[in-house]
């Protein structure tokens, strides 16, 4: 599935995570609370560190220099994946777009 | 790891995950049977110190926080508090009476508190017997005028409801009306002593027949809505009890706080373990010699219980509610004892063939 909120995500593009969700990291993982479904998802340590990045402020070109140093991985893949996982999480209604930024 | 294997952490390395907060003893109501400790006295908590003691509760991770009290909306800032565990992302449940759940307060709860579950209580299916027990004329009305402003406004609600003399022969009638209104009605058939130890409330307690009758009556519905009867026991704030060697998540997983900074490991168990005048939550989570205690007996506690078998499950028994009436928490009291022998055999006709195996479910 491609939807416009993944299209939208470029590494200028500064993210949040929705209103509708509250989160708590347990252990590495995030526990995850989407508060209109009264759904609980617990998810990996990759996808919680993107909700910690997500502060509203920081754009996704930052979230990468911060990964870069984290992971042993190439800048272009990192860049790759994390821009695709945003966009995942954007479509699962985790992560919004900032307003006003 | 699934959000059970989560639980389970939590109870087992001692991980605060929900924090019950009684922001006030003040009410709207005068339930007979209320089991605040209301002559308790102390410096109450600050908004301010509410607010860092939130930040650090956030900063822990804590996810689940309830508002209670008393009546929590009769607290001066209760907005402001609410407002603020939502900006700090908490999961926010409010226990409220429902009595100022209408108008402007209504709309401020849903706009700027934002709750996960409010929480009301019920005490009958008429109002002569609700309002006998809160002793306030006109409420039953206007809880259920309150209810339906708030499920227009889109709250999520869950009605509360505690078994007793007066209204067991109105448990139909309150599962209609919960139905009726859309509700999910909980009934919890223990009337406890007051925290401060009297027992006045007892002389309420529902009688045997009354409570196999509800037990019955809740069998028969899960029955025709759901087939397969489960007998469920949820923790306070709504997450399930974990399969690890504590018999509940007292002082492991949660803890409780009243209007005067005392913790207590749960809102049940009224042991202090420490006081956030004194100290932080943080401070007292990790070297708490109560605390400790408290975690050890629970292990004990689900040795005990265990002792019982699997019907040991139905007692649903609360160390906490053990104290306040025996002073031992590891002394299983007659009620509980009750509660095990008439579900046991109101679940066990249910369970006959293909059900037996399913018991003692704990979803």
């Amino acid at each position: 599935m491609h939807t416009d909120s993944q299209a939208a995500i470029d590494t200028a593009t500064v993210l949040r995570p929705s209103r509708d969700i509250r989160y708590r990291r347990i252990d590495g993982e995030a526990v995850v609370v989407r508060q209109k479904a009264a759904e609980v998802l617990v998810m990996n340590e990759v996808a919680a560190r993107l909700l910690d990045l997500a502060d509203g402020r920081s754009s996704v070109g930052a979230w990468i220099d911060v990964l870069a140093g984290e992971y042993e991985v190439d800048r272009e893949t990192l860049e790759r994946d994390v821009l695709t996982f945003a966009a995942e999480l954007a479509a699962e209604g985790m992560l919004e777009i900032a307003d006003g930024v | 790891m699934g959000f059970e294997q989560i639980l389970q952490k939590t109870w087992r390395d001692n991980i605060l995950f929900s924090v019950l907060v009684e922001l006030t003893y003040r009410c709207n109501l005068d339930c007979f049977f209320c089991y605040n400790d209301v002559g308790l006295r102390g410096e109450p908590l600050s908004t301010e110190q509410y607010f860092a003691f939130f930040s650090e509760l956030r900063d822990l991770q804590v996810l689940n926080l309830t508002l209670s009290g008393g009546e929590p909306l009769a607290h001066p800032d209760f907005f402001l508090l609410g407002a603020r565990a939502r900006e700090l992302g908490f999961v926010v449940r409010v226990k409220s009476n429902g009595h100022a759940l209408r108008g402007a307060a209504l709309r401020r709860l849903r706009d700027e508190v934002d709750p996960f579950l409010v929480e009301v209580s019920l005490h009958g299916a008429t109002a002569a017997t609700h309002d006998r027990q809160t002793r306030v004329p006109g409420s039953f009305e206007r809880l259920l005028a309150n209810l339906r402003e708030a499920l227009e406004l889109g709250l999520r609600i869950r009605i509360n409801s505690t078994l007793t003399a007066w209204n067991e022969d109105e448990v139909e009638g309150m599962l209609d009306l919960a139905g009726s209104l859309g509700l999910p009605l909980q009934i919890d058939p223990e009337v406890t002593p007051r925290d401060d130890g009297d027992r006045e409330p007892l002389s309420i307690s529902p009688s045997r027949s009354g409570m196999a009758r509800m037990f019955t009556l809740q069998a028969a519905r899960a029955r025709a809505l759901a087939g397969p009867l489960t007998v469920a026991k949820g923790a306070d704030d709504g997450t399930l009890p974990a399969a690890v060697e504590k018999h509940c998540g007292a002082g492991s997983a949660g803890v409780a706080v009243d209007p005067y900074g005392n913790v207590y490991p749960c809102v049940q168990w009224r042991r202090p373990v420490g006081n956030l005048h004194q100290q932080s939550i943080g401070e007292i989570w990790t070297t708490s010699a109560g605390l400790r205690e408290v975690r050890a007996l629970t292990t004990q506690a689900k040795g005990l219980v265990d002792s019982y078998g699997p019907a040991g499950a139905l007692m649903s028994f609360c160390p906490g509610s053990a104290v306040v009436r025996d002073g031992d928490p590891l002394r299983v009291y007659p009620d509980a004892l009750r509660r095990m022998e008439v579900l046991g055999e109101v679940v066990g006709a249910e369970a006959d063939g293909e059900r037996r195996a399913i018991l003692p479910i704990v979803p």
